[in-house]
């Protein structure tokens, strides 16, 4: 460096210092465009400057000017202050954000706000397991997983639901003539009904159910 | 105080209780506007302007209710409880507390925190006496404060201010995207200076402009503003500030809110984004190479019945092809 310096001479700090004033010059140059931009309205200025930049929150469509305000404001301070706000907000906008044109009309897509704001409710917890997930877990049962809720009934030769609506566990409740199961008969000493039998054990299984279910949710609720 | 839990009886109200129950994507706040028995007219009329910015998230009341919402805020909570709002705006006026404007934010239907702001009469003008075009409901305003005192690290009336100005103006923020053209209105929210009197506090200044925006040659426009009203200043009256258990549990964000970082997609050193992807074993004996008739499947089997026909009578041919090595056999009908 040095030596080419010398072997240079003078003639490499001359320039240097030439260019230097040049860019001086420009600078100049362009300070006064912009002041004639703003001046003849050729080009209507888009920049603000203020002492202490402004902060953004996006997400929240949020500017903060730190900038002081004299104590005593009118109201066209107030609307010059306004103004800078916007422009620079829309300027912040339209500069970092990525657009998206759409047939419903032009989108930005804005960041996640930073703003801390409280939430409305608490975070929703995680649901307590039943007794019978915990178990579950503890065996390392899995779910069936069970694709349809639709059999194909040979007799009907259809697809019928496996439960519910003219579902397939009750077909025992429409049979027109049933066996009678005379051992039964004779342990109950009651007449033997095998429609009413199978309604009864679903009804009871429900109820069995039904009361799993509060009681999961006693125990869930007593957890929290 | 909390409602008693309602047991739904129809999966109609079941829908809706459960859309009341705490969400991991919360819906935007419903702030609920009402009057205290002495409103006055001054203050009903700010209630009513800050309504039609707030709609459509908003209820308003219309009768007087007998709260002080400093001394027992539980009919607040009542309210906020029975209409699932999250913001209260409470107008009362009284002889020591002239046109006030009570700022409420619930957290589960528990006062969380709480600001009263004291509208200057001299100065006050309502939305309908700026003549303009006024934006159309339920737009998202932007929203610009002015003045140190907002952003102070220490906890003030000022920061407080922000922070309910903030959630009861943000509107809609969960779709994470904004149309260019609803962008048309700013909520300014300013406050000057304090002057050289010590325990001074200067009032803070509620603006709403209208922008325009005209062509300034490069990629952004130049923006104006024009007020619309209302014209609102505010004195701070007493706070309310929220008790730090409360405040951190209502600013936990729950897990699996952030999204996951995209595999396989990096940005290269030019910024250019490049994706990784991973593909199956090509099978080359099923690549489709050029069609050409000689290659045509049907006519190779229409000749293979008769090259089959051709080895029956000279058996020569075929000998000679297979020590060549185990040519395809449509290959050696070709031949024939």
């Amino acid at each position: 460096m040095t030596e080419t310096k010398q072997a240079n001479g003078t003639t490499e700090v001359e320039i240097e210092a030439h260019m230097n004033g040049d860019a001086m010059e420009m600078d100049q140059v362009a300070t006064a465009i912009d002041a004639v931009a703003d001046d003849n309205t050729g080009r209507p200025s888009v920049n603000v400057n203020k002492p202490t930049p402004y902060t953004f929150d996006l997400g929240n469509l949020l500017a903060f000017d730190p900038n002081p305000l004299p104590h005593n404001i009118d109201e066209d301070v107030l609307a010059s202050t306004a103004r800078d706000c916007a422009q620079v907000l829309i300027n912040q906008l339209l500069t970092t954000c990525p657009i998206q044109s759409t047939s419903e009309g032009v989108l930005l897509d804005l960041p996640a706000p930073s703003t801390p704001i409280p939430r409305e409710k608490p975070v929703p917890k995680a649901k307590e397991p039943t007794k019978w997930e915990l178990f579950a877990a503890k065996k390392g049962i899995k779910d069936k997983k069970r694709d349809t809720k639709m059999v194909f009934d040979e007799e009907k030769q259809d697809w019928v639901p496996k439960w519910g609506y003219k579902g397939k566990n009750k077909d025992m409740d429409e049979q027109w003539l049933v066996e009678v199961d005379e051992k039964k008969e004779a342990e109950t000493g009651v007449a033997h009904d095998a429609r009413k039998e199978g309604r009864a054990e679903r009804k009871e299984r429900m109820k069995r159910q039904d009361r799993r279910e509060r009681a999961n949710e006693k125990r869930g609720a007593k957890k929290v | 105080m909390s409602l008693q839990k309602v047991k739904p009886r129809n999966a109609r109200t079941k829908r809706i209780l459960e859309k009341r129950d705490p969400q991991i994507h919360e819906n935007p706040k419903t702030t609920l506007f009402l009057k205290g028995t002495s409103c006055s007219s001054l203050a009903s009329l700010v209630l009513t302007d800050l309504h039609s910015l707030k709609r459509p998230q908003a209820i308003k009341f219309t009768k007087k209710n007998a709260i002080h919402p400093f001394d027992d805020a539980s009919s607040l909570e009542f309210f906020s409880a029975k209409n699932d709002a999250a913001l209260l705006l409470f107008g009362n006026s009284s002889k020591k507390r002239p046109h006030s404007i009570t700022l409420a934010r619930m957290f589960d239907h528990a006062l969380l925190d709480m600001l009263e702001l004291l509208v200057v009469p001299d100065t006050l003008r309502t939305l309908a006496q700026f003549k303009t075009r006024k934006p159309a409901v339920g737009l998202r305003p932007l929203l610009a404060f002015s003045g140190a005192a907002f952003e102070s690290p220490v906890a003030s009336p000022y920061t407080l201010a922000r922070s309910l100005f903030i959630d009861l103006l943000r509107g809609e923020e969960a779709a994470g995207k904004v149309d260019v053209a609803g962008l048309q209105y700013l909520v300014h929210i300013s406050t000057a200076e304090a002057g050289s009197d010590a325990g001074e506090m200067p009032p803070i200044h509620f603006r709403v402009y209208l922008l325009s925006t005209k062509r300034a040659g490069g990629k952004v426009p130049r923006v104006e503003v024009e007020e619309m009203g209302p014209r609102i200043d505010f004195r701070v009256g007493r706070t309310r500030v929220a008790e730090p258990d409360m405040m951190k549990e209502a600013l936990k964000t729950p897990k699996g809110l952030e999204a996951r970082a995209k595999k396989n997609v990096e940005t290269d050193l030019m910024g250019d984004k490049v994706g990784r992807i991973h593909m199956g074993k090509q099978d080359l004996g099923k690549m489709q190479t050029r069609k050409m008739k000689g290659l045509k499947r049907g006519r190779e089997e229409f000749e293979g019945e008769d090259a089959a026909t051709m080895v029956g009578d000279t058996g020569d041919g075929i000998d000679g092809d297979e020590e060549d090595g185990g040519v395809p056999v449509g290959k050696k009908e070709r031949v024939a």
